[in-house]
């Protein structure tokens, strides 16, 4: 008796393994096809309304919850940003005659003036769901497929880039970060800097890396780098020229290290987001799977 | 565990209410720099109550809820999780509980095991980019958090599955024919420093008389 329920046990373990191995195996990398891929979907989807439902009845804990954990982070950061204020001050008159200086120069050569984003028709999209571990950086939005949202599609803020489309059903869409470790978006440090890659730490999804830079240019302290929208012909970057990405915390000296290493704090607050905007039916750009 | 359908379908509500739980309020969390997981914690208080085959499908199918309900790569968060809900059944099977504060800790640590299992697959499906140090950081407070968390979720989880129990109607099932449970190896160990101890009490007593 004993023995007939050790092997039954050993069984359901084994058998669970292995629909886990070959479950892994259909769905890795973003595959979506096969029974496994229409299984997930299905789920997702049917899921879809309830995580809509909870996501909605929660968010008065969950602001509840977070406002003290910000309300102590606030108090450390009150400091700082009083001698931020002092720096931006000088900073703006500046920023104001640049403005000025863009305006007219726009006018006399006709360029668009909607921005990095003009030719994208944007869609509001709820956030519904996170992923709890720091192996992965992303979300579920409450549009899908049905609503114009197609795979590669960019997201963003009002304040910033956010990540990309990387899989959808019907009602609902994933949106992988530009925290996540599978992210790499291609970067241009402004006003005139290098060109380089920005990607997460993996595990650490509060810091970004600005890697593979192509230019031996001193980044400094602060310096704010945007989307370079990177193409060759055959294939591109998901992302469009001139979406703010980041501003640039900290370097290191170049003389310790054969690279210099760059980090950056992302623009948008990924972790208290409520609310983003899918950029559907964009301009075609090549190379890009999902369009 | 005695599952019935109603046992079962308790079992099926407390899983989807906790995936729900988890990816709408929980991921949104965040204590020194790692997010909550209800979702182990769950699992492996299951484990704890029902023993190693409810533990594992448990894992599995909340793994399953995870994985669908994110679009992720499915089988990660199941092979994890089926594998804490497993240990934890084995633990209750082999051994019975001191004390009120052992299943909160031994949940914690499975957690903690959870978040480590996790990573390590990660690391072996391939990580294109530097993985940084905070990940260690990451994994034990995440085993803090569910210890935490597990001393309200252990005795709620126990207490909609009382009906079920065979320990709650009141008498201790053995786990074999013929045996008894074995003692908790730390339980062992202390009595086994009282029975030597007070052998060499008597040697000493006997040396003086």
């Amino acid at each position: 008796m004993y023995r007939k329920q050790v092997r039954r046990r050993r069984a359901v373990l084994v058998l669970l393994v292995i629909v886990s191995v070959v479950a892994l195996t259909s769905t890795f990398g973003g595959a979506a096809g096969g029974p496994f891929g229409t299984v997930r979907d299905g789920i997702a989807t049917a899921l879809g309304p309830f995580e809509e439902g909870a996501s909605r009845a929660l968010k008065p804990a969950r602001d509840l919850v977070n406002w003290f954990h910000e309300t102590f982070q606030a108090r450390g950061e009150n400091a700082q940003l009083k001698d931020e204020v002092r720096s931006l001050a000088v900073k703006k008159t500046k920023y104001e005659q640049a403005v000025g200086e863009n305006k007219n120069l726009r006018k006399l050569l006709g360029i668009d003036h909607s921005g990095p984003m003009s030719g994208y028709k944007p869609v509001t999209a709820r956030i519904i769901g996170r992923s709890p571990t720091v192996w992965y950086s992303t979300v579920t939005v409450d549009v899908g497929g049905g609503d114009g949202v197609r795979v590669n599609d960019p997201v963003v803020t009002g304040d910033g880039v956010v990540g990309r489309v990387t899989a959808t059903t019907h009602g609902t869409a994933e949106v992988t970060l530009i925290t996540d470790h599978t992210s790499a978006v291609s970067a241009k440090v402004l006003p005139n800097g290098p060109f380089g890659v920005v990607e997460p730490e993996a595990g650490d999804p509060s810091t970004l890396l600005l890697d593979f830079i192509n230019s031996g240019k001193r980044i400094h302290r602060g310096a704010i780098v945007i989307t370079a929208g990177w193409s060759n012909g055959s294939i591109s970057s998901a992302y469009p020229y001139g979406l703010r990405i980041g501003r640039v915390t900290q370097t290191t000296a170049s003389g310790q290290q054969a690279a210099e290493r760059v980090q950056l704090r992302a623009f948008a607050d990924l972790r208290g987001m409520d609310y983003v905007q899918v950029m559907t039916n964009g301009p075609h750009r090549p190379g890009l799977g999902g369009r | 565990m005695i599952v019935t359908r109603g046992i079962a379908i308790r079992l099926a509500l407390i899983l989807f209410v906790t995936v729900l739980l988890q990816i709408s309020f929980f991921s949104y969390l965040s204590f020194f720099g790692s997010i909550p997981d209800l979702t182990p914690v769950v699992v492996a208080s299951l484990g704890l109550l029902g023993g190693a085959v409810v533990g594992a499908v448990a894992g599995f199918c909340a793994g399953m809820l995870v994985d669908s309900a994110l679009l992720q790569t499915l089988g990660v968060s199941s092979l994890a999780l089926l594998a804490i809900g497993y240990m934890a059944g084995r633990y209750r099977e082999g051994y019975e509980f001191s004390n009120s504060l052992a299943p909160p800790l031994i949940v914690g640590g499975l957690t903690l095991v959870y978040a480590a299992i996790f990573a390590a697959l990660q690391i072996m499906l391939g990580v294109s980019t530097p993985v940084s140090l905070v990940i260690l950081r990451d994994i034990v407070v995440k085993g803090l958090l569910g210890t935490l968390l597990a001393l309200a979720i252990y005795p709620l989880v126990r207490r909609i599955l009382r009906p079920a129990l065979i320990d709650d109607a009141g008498r201790r099932a053995p786990i074999r024919a013929g045996a008894g449970r074995r003692r908790a190896p730390w339980r062992r160990a202390r009595g086994s420093a009282r029975r030597s101890g007070a052998l060499a009490a008597g040697a000493r007593s006997g040396r003086g008389s």
